[in-house]
């Protein structure tokens, strides 16, 4: 039932998506041709145009992402449409998992159609090497390699993402649990759930400053980053983005088993 | 063994009680008109069974089972409400029962909707909103469940889709199963019923066979069902 209910609710969410992924690629191709005719201030313009163009999308692709997943997350637990998702011989857990899993794929394939489009549009021997020149003294720290620092930032962006998209899950799932004024408690628990897991994350570099100096220097001084701080930043970043998630995805679990109440 | 079993549910939200103290029994094999006026209770009952509403005390049995996962595979819902994914084709539903419903028939469906007359290459957001409930009337009639439920099949359409709905029903519902249909237009469905229940302000005031409740009031249901509800 799981694979049945993914191939629906991928469609449902990438049928719109698609468009956004598509104008992204096209104008990260034209901002390309455009800014690769030399000597031509109106061709660079145009170029301009579409580079802002492109980011934009970009964006639009992240907002979208977020917003169109929480609106079916809405609509088939909780709108019209929830009388024929609760109704289906399916478990609740299980309707549940198959929102989590599309909304990791469906994230997963923004931020790639993302790094595609940054790639075509910018893709040079000379802007490669300005990254690696800026990540190198990095990547040694981190005993790896470029790619690998660029993936590791890209991983805790997701996983920041994914854990405001659950927070907004589980907003809708409490907000629904009340008697009036559904949308507003929705509204509010979410921010108080994503508030929370923000808590959560200070508290635990908190904690470890407990142990480490130069953490707690971020509390105390204005002191930048060092490369090392920087490394054991990200640890943290994914370790606790990674707790957040599990968390609330148990608890979104355990709030559906124990029913609905559809209006 | 009964079908569905309602023992002592009941349902309410905040501090407002909306069934009390249910306890109900639905036998295989009948047609049930659960009769009420609006908002007494019909449709919360019917979502207890269907899994949309959880009780807040009690216990909702389906062939002797809590509502869950093995009762929606014996249960085809029909709601009041419009519920399908109105961005699909009537094909794209027919798949997606096909898909979740083992009991589900595609040809039957297919005939009945051909019997419309209906374009299934049509999305459901360009059908009227009559055409939308008649496509889920045929997809709920066209499973072969153990109960029908049916709510308010008949509100808010005139006498001729009313005579169709009535006949899709009889024609299409299989033998064995039962069929519960909460109505409060009783003149319209009083002939095809088996058994009638009234629900009044969230109580069971009354559960009787059709025929033995006619003969000992000597009235029509209808006339019952005014007299009993009167304002």
């Amino acid at each position: 039932m799981l694979k049945k209910l993914l191939k629906y609710d991928l469609k449902s969410i990438n049928i719109v998506l698609i468009v956004f992924y598509g104008l992204s690629i096209f104008f990260s191709i034209l901002t390309r041709i455009f800014l690769s005719i030399e000597n031509s201030f109106i061709f660079n313009v145009i170029g301009q145009i579409c580079n802002g163009t492109m980011i934009a999308m970009m964006f639009n692709i992240i907002i979208n992402n977020l917003i169109r997943l929480w609106v079916r997350f809405k609509q088939n637990f909780y709108g019209d449409e929830s009388y024929l998702t609760h109704t289906l011989p399916v478990e609740k857990k299980t309707l549940y998992l198959s929102k989590f899993i599309v909304s990791v794929i469906t994230l997963l394939i923004s931020i790639l159609v993302i790094v595609l489009s940054l790639f075509i549009a910018h893709y040079s021997k000379e802007n490669i090497e300005l990254v690696k020149n800026l990540l190198l003294p990095l990547a040694t720290i981190y005993d790896s390699t470029v790619i690998g620092i660029i993936f590791s930032f890209v991983f805790v962006i997701f996983l920041e993402l994914f854990n405001m998209l659950q927070s907004g899950y589980v907003g809708i799932v409490l907000g629904h649990r009340k008697n009036n004024n559904k949308m507003l408690f929705t509204f509010i628990y979410g921010f108080i759930i994503y508030l929370l897991t923000q808590i959560f994350a200070l508290a635990v570099v908190f904690l470890v400053a407990l142990f480490n100096k130069d953490i707690m220097n971020l509390f105390y001084s204005m002191e930048t980053l060092n490369v090392d701080m920087i490394k054991l930043c990200i640890y943290l970043a994914v370790g606790v983005y990674m707790t957040n998630i599990i968390v609330l995805y148990i608890v979104n679990s355990k709030l559906f088993s124990k029913g609905v109440n559809v209006d | 063994m009964d079908l569905v079993k309602f023992i002592n549910v009941n349902k309410q939200f905040g501090n407002k009680k909306i069934l009390k103290d249910i306890n109900l029994t639905i036998p295989k094999g009948r047609i049930i008109g659960l009769l009420g006026k609006n908002g007494t209770g019909k449709t919360t009952l019917i979502k207890l069974i269907n899994d949309l509403l959880t009780p807040t005390s009690g216990e909702i049995l389906v062939n002797g089972k809590r509502v869950g996962v093995e009762s929606k595979k014996v249960i085809s819902y029909l709601p009041e409400r419009t519920y399908l994914d109105k961005s699909m084709t009537v094909d794209q539903v027919i798949a997606y029962f096909e898909d979740f419903y083992k009991d589900f028939s595609k040809t039957k469906a297919r005939k009945l909707l051909k019997d419309l007359d209906l374009d299934t290459t049509q999305k459901l957001s360009k059908m009227s909103k009559g055409m939308q409930e008649k496509v889920q009337l045929v997809l709920v009639m066209s499973r072969k469940a153990d109960l029908y439920i049916l709510d308010e099949p008949l509100g808010g359409v005139d006498p001729a889709t009313r005579d169709y709905i009535l006949d899709t029903i009889l024609n299409n519902f299989n033998e064995d199963a039962s069929v519960i249909i909460s109505t409060h237009l009783i003149a319209d469905i009083e002939r095809i019923l088996d058994e009638v229940i009234f629900i009044d302000k969230g109580k069971i005031i009354l559960q009787s066979d059709a025929d033995e409740l006619r003969k000992k009031e000597k009235e029509s249901i209808d006339e019952i069902f005014r007299r009993m509800f009167k304002c």
